[in-house]
């Protein structure tokens, strides 16, 4: 057997223990050992780079964003800053027709300008909004799906732990993914929002709007939310302005939101060890799916598979409209079963490649943010989306005598949305790159 | 059967201790970071950056990361996907899940071994870091402990399964 032949049969070996409930981290170390033996014909090659190799992922200083992110997502949560963020939005649209619902959704935007996780936006935000909505008599299928949906825009709001990742494995800059990543978001804050306001007439028909309120009350709630403004153009305004590096950007926020939930009294003896232990799982679970990809991805590259792929796609000379499409639709599949991170990093290093023998007509740099925002959103449909829905699980734990069907049914109009918004996105790159062009 | 539940009920106490000591570990090294932007900044009044802050949150970072590892290992919370073994008959199921631990384990164990044959090559060849010029050893020697609490966890976290007849969901 060739060594590209080892490198071919390797990805359905590892698709099938995936699917097996081998954890992913496991199963990717075990491919790639056993694939760099059958290659090379010995194991010392493998254990002289386990040696090194450990230690060198864990102390990649790109890497070392995660879990300062990580942690400043715990803070905020903590930070009583999502009650102040659900209460501006409040004032602002919940006079209106499924106006609390849209308010769920800005101040989930909101939140996700300060938290690079989908599920800890989820988590947040439904703790605050979920009893407000079903205050005002509206129903469990769309207010869960409205809070699971809002908890995605956690990560397709800039800082996003998933562009990061996206960012050091394609060696691309973060602060133009950051910012290409923006007007993304507001189109998929606008897009759920719009959802609502179709849905709200047809579902919900004892939804009792909140008071209309004041202008004097909407500025005075506007000013409750300044250490979020502050906290959010203090961390993406200095990476974007070049005053630190990401890591340190993160480093500032994760100061910033400690000292602001510490001084709100969020943050007490107890509430700062879950916070801390809850990154401590997170940070543990990314790391080891990036060991593992790290060895697997050394073995690939002894098999050759993704120059191979690249060069059989080149070949092929299909449109590269079509290529990505399916790319695209690859991605909707995964999610299903997938979470949005070990999705990332078990597919980029074979799908980016591929990618960028695709002619656009841009500049590879301009492609590849187009990509990563495109790869972000599609990535985040699975969390909404049967049979593995992430932050629908997240918001079932809140809301406990929902049943779990009734959200995914009520999520789908949602996906709908989202799938819009992607081919619209796919259509006119300009949107995306916009931003980019204007500020860098 | 009565010393193995109090003997995970300390190893757990353990990984615990190890996640926030690792947490604690981050806090202070994004502290550092901190200080090290502000001298960088008012660079102009005498003041400077942190000399070799980077190199310090590297290896600060890898040392975060060892000691989060046997908490995650002992929660179960490396991430699976379970759409398709939800079928599964319960004896496939428990295998299968034995399997994982057991394999989780044996990397565990190889990661541990290198990471101590890492330390003593870095050790005899004194190979220092770029700016402070501090002995690579010794990030591995701060990892060494918690990589070995991973193991640790590893082998009662599959004991847990091997015990329960269930899967990880029924454990935890």
């Amino acid at each position: 057997m060739s060594s590209f032949e080892i490198g071919l049969y390797a990805l359905p070996v590892m698709l099938v223990l995936i699917l097996a409930r081998i954890p992913i981290m496991l199963s990717m170390l075990a491919v790639g050992i056993i694939g760099q033996y059958l290659i090379l014909g010995n194991w010392t090659p493998f254990f002289a780079q386990m040696k090194t190799v450990t230690y060198s992922t864990f102390s990649n200083y790109s890497l070392s964003v995660i879990p300062m992110f990580l942690l400043m997502g715990q803070f905020a949560s903590r930070g009583g800053m999502s009650k102040a963020l659900f209460h501006v939005a409040k004032t602002f649209v919940g006079h209106r027709r499924g106006g609390l619902a849209q308010a769920a959704i800005v101040a989930c935007g909101g939140f996700g300008a300060i938290c690079g996780s989908s599920l800890a936006t989820a988590a947040t935000m439904g703790q605050v909004a979920l009893p407000e909505l079903k205050k005002h008599g509206y129903s469990d299928k769309l207010s869960t799906a409205v809070l699971a949906a809002g908890g995605t825009l956690g990560v397709l709001i800039p800082p996003s732990v998933v562009l990061v990742i996206y960012a050091i494995l394609t060696e691309q800059n973060i602060a133009k993914l950051f910012i290409a990543a923006f007007i993304p978001g507001f189109l998929a804050i606008l897009g759920y929002m719009i959802t609502i306001s179709v849905l709200a007439p047809i579902w919900e028909k004892d939804e009792v709007p909140a008071a209309r309120a004041p202008l004097r009350k909407r500025l005075s709630a506007l000013y409750s939310i300044w250490p979020v403004i502050t906290i959010f153009l203090l961390v993406i305004g200095g990476i974007y302005l070049g005053w630190f590096t990401p890591t340190e950007g993160a480093a500032v926020g994760a100061g910033a939101t400690g000292l602001y939930a510490f001084w709100t009294g969020g943050l007490n003896r107890d509430s700062f060890q879950d916070a801390i232990l809850e990154t401590a799982l997170s940070t543990a679970m990314i790391f080891a799916i990036l060991l593992g990809a790290a060895v697997f991805n050394s073995f690939l590259a002894f098999s050759r598979v993704p120059f191979e792929a690249a060069s059989f796609i080149n070949d092929l000379n299909a449109n590269p409209w079509f290529i990505l499409g399916v790319i695209l639709i690859l991605y909707l599949i995964l999610g299903c079963f997938m979470d949005s991170l070990s999705m990332i990093i078990l597919t980029i290093p074979v799908f980016f490649p591929v990618f960028q023998t695709l002619d656009f007509g841009m500049s590879p740099e301009d492609a590849a943010l187009w990509f990563g925002v495109l790869v972000l959103i599609v990535v985040e449909v699975g969390l909404i989306t049967p049979p593995v829905g992430m932050n629908l699980f997240v918001i079932n734990k809140l809301a406990k005598d929902v049943p779990l069907s009734e959200s995914f049914r009520g999520a789908l109009p949602f996906v709908a949305s989202d799938l819009i918004r992607v081919v619209i996105l796919t259509a006119f790159p300009a949107i995306t790159l916009f931003a980019v062009h204007l500020l860098f | 059967m009565t010393v193995l539940p109090r003997l995970h009920f300390y190893v757990e106490k353990a990984t615990r201790f190890f996640a926030l000591l690792g947490g604690v570990m981050l806090i202070i090294l994004a502290i550092l970071t901190i200080l090290s932007v502000i001298g960088r900044t008012i660079n102009a009044y005498g003041l400077g950056p942190i000399q070799g802050d980077f190199e310090l949150v590297e290896n600060g970072t890898a040392f975060v990361v060892f000691c989060c590892l046997p908490y995650c290992q002992i929660h179960f919370g490396h991430v699976s996907v379970d759409i398709i073994s939800r079928t599964f008959p319960k004896w496939l199921s428990y295998i299968i899940s034995v399997i994982s631990q057991l394999g989780m384990m044996v990397i565990a164990v190889i990661i541990t071994r290198q990471l101590y044959y890492g330390m003593m090559d870095k050790y005899l060849w004194g190979e220092t870091t770029f700016i402070l010029a501090l002995p690579a050893w010794w990030g591995y020697a701060a990892a060494l402990p918690a990589s070995a609490l991973w193991v640790v966890s590893c082998l009662f976290a599959s004991l847990l399964i091997i015990t329960s007849n269930h899967d990880e969901s029924a454990a935890q």
